[in-house]
């Protein structure tokens, strides 16, 4: 635990702003009950509790929210979010703190989930469906296990469980609707 | 009756017995599927990760895309298809998000359409009695854990139930069919979904708890309403058993593939062989095969 002295509390209360911008949830209105915490089939594997995430974003602790593996380890199941007595969507404060960490390019302890979002969201975009054995192929590549869960894929191979052809969907539309929609962040970054 | 049909991507590969046992279902209850023409993915969970207003444009481009084809209901039977649709909608009534996302999709916003999940839609538009009717082979024997998963019924802004921590549509419908079911903890739990390729630990343990909880309720199957809870109960029952020196072999069914099997489906039509986790002997021993 680190000490600090009464002196350097401070308060930085554009984090949670930021996440009201993103999202228009208000991180205030938590009063740390800790039902999140209770919830969270997660748990285990998280460096603090959702709740404490909750209150590093009140106060503005930048780097424990975005750098920590709290909000990496969301599974999305909507738990707290269904159970939250102050109607926070908590699942999608944490969205908005992945999204803020991804904007600002930080090193974060985040396993390779970002590696696959981005795959997926580069595969949707010139594809238009996903392509399951594509996606995980290129995965287990980049992350340097190309025999990753080889036992498993053989056998869904055997039960013809893969499809190795990939259906591509409108990949016109699909790159025009991606760009259209980085210009509309751009301009909304601009403006602000 | 015609509704709109969006299999989800998974429901064409990993999940193809999901698909199979939905149509199969669907034709012995005279209801027509009726695919969306070109359908895209919803964007799933990487979509709501990184990018807010993409992960509401693609699935009403979907919404859009159905529409045009004249459908004023659509089937998911993909849980998170499912979920990415109602929550969609449900954003779309903020009027900012509406005009950004008319501007990604290029063109207005379509109107009032359902989006139902597949219980949603045998439960509701078809009821327990007309389900009753097409039963042919009793599943006696089989007492079945029904797993929801997280997706089916939360968040329930998103899902309008209210009965999200412990929904029982599921059991009422298996017990139409003849099954029994059993009263359990983590029928809403989550399985960890795609953490099984970032992340197998999670996944293991959390697929682990669900398996002991079922098992310790009495029960000898599960049954599942989601593409990715399946691939992770039953794919990774070996693996389980190896990292924790557990001994499970547990049949996972998709409620449809027991709906299939009771209403006289032959199982091997129903491509129950491409279960990971075998049910042959299990059915077998039932008579059911």
């Amino acid at each position: 635990m680190k000490i600090i002295g009464e002196n350097e509390i401070t308060v930085d209360a554009s984090f949670a702003k930021e996440i009201q911008k993103h999202c228009g949830e208000n991180v205030n209105l938590c009063y740390q009950c800790r039902k999140c915490a209770a919830g969270c089939p997660n748990r285990q594997f998280m460096d603090f509790t959702p709740t404490e995430l909750m209150r590093y974003v009140q106060l503005g602790m930048f780097d424990e929210a975005l750098k920590k593996n709290t909000a990496w380890f969301c599974v999305s199941c909507q738990t707290c979010t269904a159970r939250c007595p102050q109607d926070i969507d908590i699942a999608r404060v944490i969205d908005a703190i992945r999204m803020i960490a991804d904007e600002r390019r930080l090193v974060a302890d985040a396993g390779n989930v970002r590696v696959l979002n981005r795959l997926w969201m580069i595969m949707l975009r010139f594809m238009g469906r996903m392509y399951e054995v594509g996606l995980v192929g290129t995965f287990n590549m980049v992350t340097g296990k190309p025999f990753n869960d080889m036992a498993l894929g053989k056998k869904m191979i055997l039960k013809g469980k893969l499809k190795f052809i990939p259906s591509i969907k409108m990949p016109f539309t699909m790159m025009k609707m991606f760009s259209r929609a980085k210009k509309i962040k751009e301009r909304k970054k601009a403006n602000s | 009756m015609k509704i709109g049909y969006y299999p989800g991507c998974s429901l064409h590969s990993t999940g193809i017995e999901y698909d199979i046992s939905t149509r199969k279902a669907c034709q012995v209850l005279g209801i027509e599927l009726d695919e969306i023409k070109d359908w895209i993915c919803c964007g799933s969970s990487p979509a709501h990760h990184c990018d807010e207003l993409l992960s509401v444009a693609l699935p009403v481009k979907n919404l859009s895309l159905a529409e045009k084809g004249g459908l004023k209901d659509i089937c998911a039977p993909c849980a998170s298809c499912y979920s990415m649709l109602k929550d969609a909608q449900l954003k779309m009534t903020d009027d900012q998000t509406r005009k950004d996302v008319e501007e990604v999709i290029a063109a207005d916003a379509p109107g009032d359409i359902e989006v139902l999940h597949a219980l949603d839609m045998f439960v509701d538009r078809c009821g327990y009695d007309a389900i009753a009717e097409k039963v042919v082979k009793k599943l006696d024997g089989i007492n079945v854990a029904c797993y929801y998963g997280c997706l089916m019924t939360r968040p329930p802004k998103v899902t309008g139930k209210t009965n999200f921590e412990n929904p029982t549509a599921m059991e009422e419908l298996i017990e139409t069919l003849g099954a029994e079911t059993v009263d359990w903890n983590l029928k809403t739990f989550c399985c960890g979904a795609s953490f099984a390729i970032t992340n197998l630990d999670v996944v293991l343990e959390l697929t682990k708890k669900i398996l002991v909880d079922a098992q310790a309720s009495g029960a000898n199957a599960i049954a599942v309403g989601c593409p990715l809870c399946h691939a992770n109960l039953d794919g990774r029952q070996i693996q389980i058993n190896q990292k924790y020196g557990t001994d499970f072999n547990i049949p996972i069914f998709y409620f449809t593939e027991l709906m299939g099997i009771a209403f006289g489906v032959e199982p091997k039509e129903l491509a129950v062989a491409k279960h990971i986790t075998e049910v042959e002997d299990f059915l077998q021993e039932r008579s059911l095969l």
